[in-house]
């Protein structure tokens, strides 16, 4: 039979109880994830970085306050969401986000024609710029829901908010979205 | 999910992030010592043993073979040749044998036989093989009184990345972190150390450096491969890369 790795409630357990180890495990699991989170929220890359290692670290010290048996990324997510908070205030405007160029975006199945793909790509853009439009508010809720695609309960715990709130955000940030694409 | 949220999930998908950089050992230097337990105690304990072995080899006046290295290996060619005048590393100190430390000798077709996983081997044969501890299959080429190199492969031992990138660096260990194959791997010079490795249970396994010397360390395959001997971090790693 094959070892199964240990769960994320496994290893933040020891990492809790101070195993290097098991939180570098944690750090390699969802380095990923907490820096497209980062980069989501502060449109750039090199804050994104900052804020995803001091998040790590944040959470590190902050281990013997993670409540055993929790969701670990979720945890996670909300420490390096607020430092990349911390950096946006700090910062100058965040960015706009932009797309993959058309070669890098892997396409499964069946291949559309140049002028499917064309007529998708002007729609792809134009709801990016109306997404660009958003206030930060606006924009943070979205990415958590439908770019990072988390739950409404991740999304809470991310942005620090309860669910209802989430789910009322989400509803008044796709209406103003919807009147930003067909203005 | 209506129309607009499902485009906004196919958006998501296209947007143009960029790969996230490999945060752990970065992450990791920068934690604080962890706080008291059990484990702590017992690193603590290492910790101290390293600055100990470190003080009592330096104290030992350990020769400089550097000074007499001579081009040995050929980096081009990525293999060992020999030349009249062989470089030699001194062992630890006389009273720790050396080659009771490697274990059994053996032949080479033995220790592939022996060993439970496919040896990585270099185009030249070495000049003696033995069977260690854990497993450990060492290849010595040169003489045990006088050691061009040493390569180590240990089956199901991790190789413990805060240790060496805190504690040794800490006991005055030049660690610069580089890969082999792509794995992550450590070449350690400076001050002698002792290494501290991770076996199966998660138990830390102090474990000598042989040759109080530079050591490549890496894992690969779920083994743990050593170079040990005086040598760049460039010849280490032609070397390594030439294991195969």
């Amino acid at each position: 039979m094959e070892d199964r790795p240990p769960s994320d409630a496994a290893l933040a357990e020891r990492a809790r109880r101070g195993d290097e180890h098991a939180f570098a495990e944690l750090v390699r699991a969802y380095q990923a994830i907490a820096f497209r989170t980062a980069y989501l929220l502060t449109g750039s890359a090199a804050d994104a970085e900052e804020a995803t290692q001091t998040g790590f670290v944040k959470a590190w010290k902050a281990l013997p306050r993670f409540r055993p048996g929790a969701e670990f990324r979720p945890w996670l997510l909300r420490i390096v969401a607020n430092e990349a908070h911390n950096r946006r205030r700090s910062g100058k405007r965040r960015e706009a986000l932009g797309l993959r160029a058309a070669a890098e975006v892997a396409s499964g199945g069946a291949v559309p024609s140049p002028e499917a793909l064309a007529l998708e790509d002007e729609q792809r853009r134009e709801l990016l710029a109306a997404v660009n439009r958003l206030d930060d508010r606006d924009r943070d809720v979205l990415a958590c829901r439908y770019f990072l695609e988390l739950s409404e309960e991740e999304t809470a715990e991310v942005l620090g908010v309860r669910r209802g709130t989430v789910k009322s955000r989400t509803a008044r940030a796709l209406e103003r979205l919807r009147g930003e694409v067909e203005s | 999910m209506n129309e607009l949220e499902r485009a906004l999930v196919a958006l998501g998908r296209e947007l143009a992030v960029p790969d996230a950089p490999a945060l752990a050992p970065r992450v990791l230097q920068a934690l604080e010592p962890p706080r008291p337990s059990t484990s702590r105690r017992v690193r603590l304990g290492l910790a101290l043993a390293v600055v100990l072995v470190a003080a009592l080899l330096a104290a030992l006046a350990i020769p400089d073979a550097r000074s007499a290295l001579l081009r040995f290996f050929h980096i081009g060619a990525a293999r060992i040749e020999v030349v009249d005048e062989l470089p030699t590393v001194v062992p630890e100190p006389p009273e720790l044998d050396l080659e009771t430390a490697l274990g059994e000798r053996v032949s080479l077709a033995q220790a592939r036989r022996r060993a439970g996983f496919d040896l990585l081997e270099l185009d030249e044969r070495p000049d003696r093989v033995y069977l260690g501890p854990r497993g450990t299959v060492w290849f010595l080429y040169g003489r045990p009184d006088a050691v061009r190199l040493l390569v180590a492969q240990t089956p199901q031992l991790r190789v413990d990345e805060p240790f060496i990138l805190k504690k040794l660096a800490g006991a005055g260990v030049h660690v610069e972190s580089t890969r082999v194959r792509g794995n992550p791997a450590y070449f350690l010079s400076g001050e002698p150390h002792e290494l501290i490795l991770i076996d199966e249970h998660g138990i830390p396994v102090q474990e000598t450096a042989r040759l109080a010397q530079d050591v490549l360390l890496w894992e690969e395959d779920g083994r743990t491969y050593r170079l040990e001997g005086d040598l760049t971090l460039d010849e280490a790693l032609d070397i390594a890369n030439s294991l195969r």
